[in-house]
């Protein structure tokens, strides 16, 4: 073995004997999960039925998954243009939302932002190369996220907290929704009962045919018998029934866990494991073209420590993180966004940066069909603007980034 | 609801962030007061939640074989689906552990590659190699990969095609660096008569009886395992007579729904572009 040891210094590996004045190769495989990295502080969230819907009104601030959204700012929702998917012109369907107050301004006292995407997938396809281009180009998406800001002393809500007993509520009525999608804003009214109100045609189409045909004509005869007006005030509280869609994702709620909670206790026993490592410690030269062989290779390694990371807590179905040195886990190493791809805030032109990350678990938990063109994402991550910028809009447009897997195998 | 210690925001709710300045190694409780593992080993399968959507399709339990996977040649990314359809069947055993070592300035850093093959002793092997810190982390690791690599082996007859079959169905040749294997179909009863290591994949992968012969520097056990792994996947690329019979593809999980698979032939000629 003596000649052998020799050669193998190339292979990097070295007798435990052998004395050091030698110049050793630095091993250069696999060098990542040696870096004790700094790990970031990562907030995850988890999906849960809600125990009562009522704890998911927006008087309550809440962060949910599904469903209709919880609209911070009731009155001044988005207009026309930003909430129809870039290419098949179908309003968007509200994907999740989180609350996300920055402690450090008085003007992001509270802080929510939405998700929304269009449920079709040949639309995220393309919208997966709409992405690459230049702000300039006028990108159309399918994948929107809104950010939307309040101080802590505002006309829609107390500035006490809530109590959570059951009669908290808002300080205003919101803005009536669609009848069918109850996300957007109903601004079109349907022409015989003038009571149901729809964001688009498509919803009004939709809502007509499925049973609205049928009802209207007994709105309107009721209406006309009865004679006093609803009362605005007891209208305060948001309806909680179903709405008349039913392809809405299901409702969840997100709780937020800590990731260090999940570290494991992998202080395991290693004195039995030790017992199988040979007590002479010579090195085996005849196992490093196989290792060589077997090993990883760039893409695989990208896929392994993302599955290392989630196995802590299979359940996420978020990754938050506003450190300024944070990055997002990305599962592929194809597809990722370099500096140069990050957009500057359509707002105020300042940098903006990665804030959290959607993570494909929630497909299981929606319940997504897994037909060859039902939807599929890798990962979703949201970059929002580092300052947080105010201005007249309520709900202001940030960057959505969508890593998809590969259609094609890989080899 | 509790007075979150949340400074200056009263009890409104923590959200997300940070909220109330650096918590790096504070275990922060999420606000329901979750949190913690339930210690002890948590049951692994039940706790899966499938990221890929073949996952997705494996726990749902609409594809119930191996075989299904291997048919569009589909990639497995997450072990646990080898796990729910092999089952307790598979099997696995570490053969090495090496270390090997990295020169640093305060001295040397070893760290342990575990050498694991996985088996049902009927028809599918897996081989995986893992490099960690701690041996036991390599040991898990190793096995996880060699589940992600678990290939199809086609067992065959030596002569009359009584009972099941046993031994390799052809001549079949493997090679890798200098290694070349060669197993040759035996008779029943003959057992595998290989070296000790081979010896240990191909109980494995379930076949009884074989004849091999190598040729290269077998002492670099490494190409030599590699080479029996080799030779093992060639079994099912080798076009015997039962194969002559035109393909009826069929559709792929993933793949669109295509007007040429609609048509009612009696087989399609075409190359089928899988996803």
């Amino acid at each position: 073995m003596g000649s052998n040891m020799n050669d193998m210094k190339s292979l990097q590996e070295t007798n435990l004997d052998e004395e050091g004045d030698q110049e050793f190769e630095l091993e250069d495989v696999d060098d990542g999960d040696e870096e004790e990295e700094v790990e970031e502080y990562v907030t995850l969230g988890l999906v849960e039925k809600p125990k009562n819907p009522k704890f998911l009104l927006r008087h309550l601030f809440p962060s949910k998954a599904g469903g209709v959204p919880a609209w911070l700012d009731p009155v001044d929702l988005p207009q026309e243009k930003s909430r129809i998917c870039g290419f098949c012109g179908e309003p968007l369907q509200f994907l999740l939302q989180i609350y996300a107050p920055i402690s450090e301004e008085s003007s992001t006292f509270h802080r929510i932002l939405y998700v929304f995407m269009c449920p079709s997938m040949s639309c995220l396809l393309r919208d997966q190369h709409e992405q690459w281009k230049r702000r300039e180009d006028n990108p159309c998406r399918s994948v929107k996220v809104f950010r939307c800001q309040l101080p802590r002393c505002n006309p829609f809500y107390s500035s006490e907290p809530p109590k959570h007993d059951g009669i908290d509520k808002p300080l205003t009525v919101g803005a009536a929704l669609c009848s069918w999608c109850g996300t957007w804003k109903g601004e079109k009214v349907c022409s015989s009962c003038r009571r149901a109100r729809y964001c688009s045609e498509k919803h009004q189409a939709l809502h007509w045919k499925s049973g609205h045909r049928n009802q209207c004509r007994q709105i309107v005869n009721y209406s006309e018998t009865s004679s006093s007006s609803p009362d605005s005030s007891s209208n305060r509280l948001p309806a909680v029934g179903k709405v008349a869609c039913s392809t809405l994702w299901p409702e969840y709620e997100i709780i937020i866990e800590d990731e260090c909670a999940f570290d494991t206790e992998a202080f395991e026993d290693n004195n039995c494991a030790t017992s199988l490592v040979p007590k002479n410690m010579k090195t085996d030269d005849s196992y490093q073209f196989m290792l060589d062989k077997l090993e990883a290779d760039e893409k695989k390694k990208t896929w392994a420590s993302f599955q290392e990371r989630i196995a802590k807590c299979p359940k996420q179905v978020l990754r938050y993180c506003r450190d300024p040195k944070a990055k997002p886990l990305w599962p592929l190493s194809i597809g990722c966004p370099s500096v140069a791809n990050i957009p500057k805030c359509n707002y105020c032109n300042g940098p903006i940066c990665y804030e959290f990350q959607i993570m494909p678990q929630l497909l299981f938990y929606f319940g997504v069909r897994n037909d060859p063109d039902s939807l599929d994402w890798g990962t979703i991550a949201v970059y929002t603007c580092s300052a947080s910028c105010g201005s007249s809009i309520s709900y202001k447009e940030e960057f959505a980034w969508v890593q998809l897997y590969p259609t094609a195998p890989m080899t | 609801m509790a007075e979150r210690g949340a400074g200056d925001r009263g009890g409104f709710g923590r959200g997300f962030g940070r909220g109330f300045g650096r918590g790096r190694g504070d275990r922060g409780r999420g606000d329901r007061g979750r949190g913690g593992r339930r210690g002890g080993r948590r049951d692994e399968e039940e706790k899966w939640v499938p990221v890929t959507k073949l996952g997705r399709l494996v726990k749902e339990g609409k594809i119930t074989s191996l075989e299904q996977i291997y048919l569009h040649s589909l990639p497995v990314k997450e072990h646990q689906i080898i796990d729910t359809l092999l089952g307790g069947r598979l099997k696995d055993e570490v053969m090495k552990i090496m270390p090997v070592q990295k020169q640093t300035r305060a001295g040397q850093r070893t760290r342990f590659k575990a050498f694991v093959v996985v088996g049902d002793t009927d028809g599918h092997v897996g081989l995986g190699v893992k490099c960690a810190k701690e041996v036991a982390t390599a040991i898990r690791g190793a096995i996880i990969l060699a589940k992600l690599s678990v290939i199809p082996v086609r067992r065959g007859y030596w002569g009359n095609k009584i009972g099941k079959p046993h031994t390799v169905p052809c001549k079949v040749t493997g090679k890798c660096g200098s290694v070349t294997v060669r197993m040759v179909p035996a008779p029943r009863g003959a057992g595998i008569v290989a070296a000790r290591v081979p010896k240990k994949v191909l109980q494995f992968a379930g076949i009884e009886d074989v004849f091999t012969s190598s040729r290269g520097s077998t002492k670099t056990l490494g190409n030599f395992v590699k080479a029996t792994f080799e030779c093992l996947m060639k079994t099912y690329g080798f076009l015997t007579p039962d194969f002559w019979m035109e393909t009826r593809f069929s559709k792929s999980p993933f793949q669109e729904y295509t007007d040429l698979l609609a048509k009612p032939t009696k087989a399609i000629l075409i190359e089928n572009t899988e996803s």
